[in-house]
């Protein structure tokens, strides 16, 4: 985006008046409403780029418009810069900030969001160490922190909205051949379940991952740690797809 | 049926009970404290996550047959190597929890024990129940 043909120009010289004015002045006020609105359609613009990754997109909106707004109010038309090229990226960084923080369906304190990093990552090496899943205190202990602390993290986990781990489900099925191992195994098991008619339809509806993680823990008799190892995602995310999928073939077991 | 055998159920120091709406909305309560309890305990994280999809599972069973409008109770018996849930309603007339289903192999999978219990006369109320009782160890020896 230039300054050449962008449909503000007109708005250009408003921002050297603006940044003349004493902040208390009503002249600046009134300029920087000026500036904020005649630009909104850049902050609309770049809200609509990241809408359908599961936010509202009036939510968006109202971001990306703070982020005009802290634009217009640092922006420093002495620097040669013309404000476009200022404020695109404050307006877009605002945005990814609002994805960062807000994703979590709740409020989740910024410490609760480090802590379950620190316990995903804690997660994953113990679990290679232990050949198991580790326990609160034995993450509490490699983390150098309290059970409690721990404990609270596990639970910020629970906060995070799992719509968007879908978009990681498409990737790749790094777990190929293993898979098919696995299954031929599974299938005479799940033979012996009466139900198999209705389960079965079911079943092959599930995205390929969910499928063989759920034949793995349920027909392969794998545990979580031991699927998330062979699938190559984390313990945490191999449970939420668990209890995820589970949900999923209830209720369509129980709407048909 | 079959009375719970917890040993842990006689002190009540160590017991936690949840009673819902037996509806399918109000599950997520009972997951929650499962997951909490489980964790509390110090079970491994696959064992937590295990908890907590059994509790769901088997709420989720008894819910479809409990007497419209009544309660789920769900009791926790805590001990210090294991916990033990009953999870029970009332139904409208005597019957079974049917165990040949995938929701039974998901229970039976997730857990190291689990029990369908069936009242004709249950003794709190004189009135039928069906319950599932499931126990998970801390230290398992199996996934």
């Amino acid at each position: 985006m230039t300054s050449q043909d962008s449909g503000y120009e007109h708005l250009a010289p408003l921002f050297k008046e603006f940044a003349s004015q004493p902040d208390d002045d009503p002249r600046r006020q009134q300029l920087r409403d000026e500036l904020v609105t005649g630009h909104l359609p850049v902050a609309l613009h770049i809200a609509r780029r990241f809408a359908h990754r599961g936010e509202p997109l009036e939510d968006l909106e109202q971001v990306a418009t703070v982020g005009l707004i802290n634009a217009v109010d640092r922006f420093e038309p002495d620097r040669g810069t013309d404000f476009l090229s200022y404020a695109v990226p404050t307006i877009t960084g605002e945005v990814r900030r609002h994805f960062r923080d807000q994703a979590w369906s709740m409020r989740v304190p910024r410490r609760l969001k480090d802590m379950h990093v620190a316990i995903g990552a804690a997660v994953s090496v113990l679990s290679q160490r232990l050949g198991r899943a580790p326990r609160p205190s034995e993450i509490a202990a490699h983390l150098k922190c309290g059970v409690d602390d721990v404990l609270e993290g596990l639970e910020a986990a629970s906060a995070y909205r799992s719509a968007s781990l879908d978009e990681v489900l498409t990737d790749d099925d790094p777990a190929g051949q293993t898979t098919a191992d696995a299954l031929g195994e599974a299938d005479n098991a799940l033979d012996q379940v009466e139900y198999r008619e209705s389960v079965r339809p079911l079943l092959a509806s599930l995205p390929e991952r969910e499928r063989t993680i759920l034949l793995l823990r349920f027909f392969g008799n794998l545990t979580q740690t031991q699927i998330a190892q062979q699938v190559g995602i984390s313990q945490m995310h191999v449970s939420r797809l668990l209890a995820q999928t589970l949900a999923t073939l209830r209720e369509q077991m129980t709407s048909d | 049926m079959v009375a719970p055998s917890g040993h842990a159920e006689a002190d009540s120091r160590n017991l936690v009970e949840v009673r819902i709406a037996a509806s399918a909305a109000q599950i997520s309560a009972v997951r929650v404290v499962a997951a909490d309890i489980a964790a509390r305990q110090d079970f491994d994280l696959d064992a937590v996550s295990d908890l907590r999809m059994a509790v769901d599972e088997a709420c989720a069973t008894l819910v479809p047959l409990a007497v419209p409008g009544s309660v789920l109770s769900c009791r926790f018996m805590v001990g210090v190597d294991s916990i033990e849930v009953l999870a029970k309603v009332n139904v409208p007339r005597p019957t079974r929890v049917q165990q040949n289903t995938f929701g039974w192999r998901v229970l039976s999978t997730l857990t190291d024990e689990v029990q369908a219990i069936s009242q004709d006369f249950d003794d709190a109320d004189g009135r039928p129940s069906v319950g599932i009782l499931l126990c998970l160890r801390r230290d398992r020896t199996i996934g």
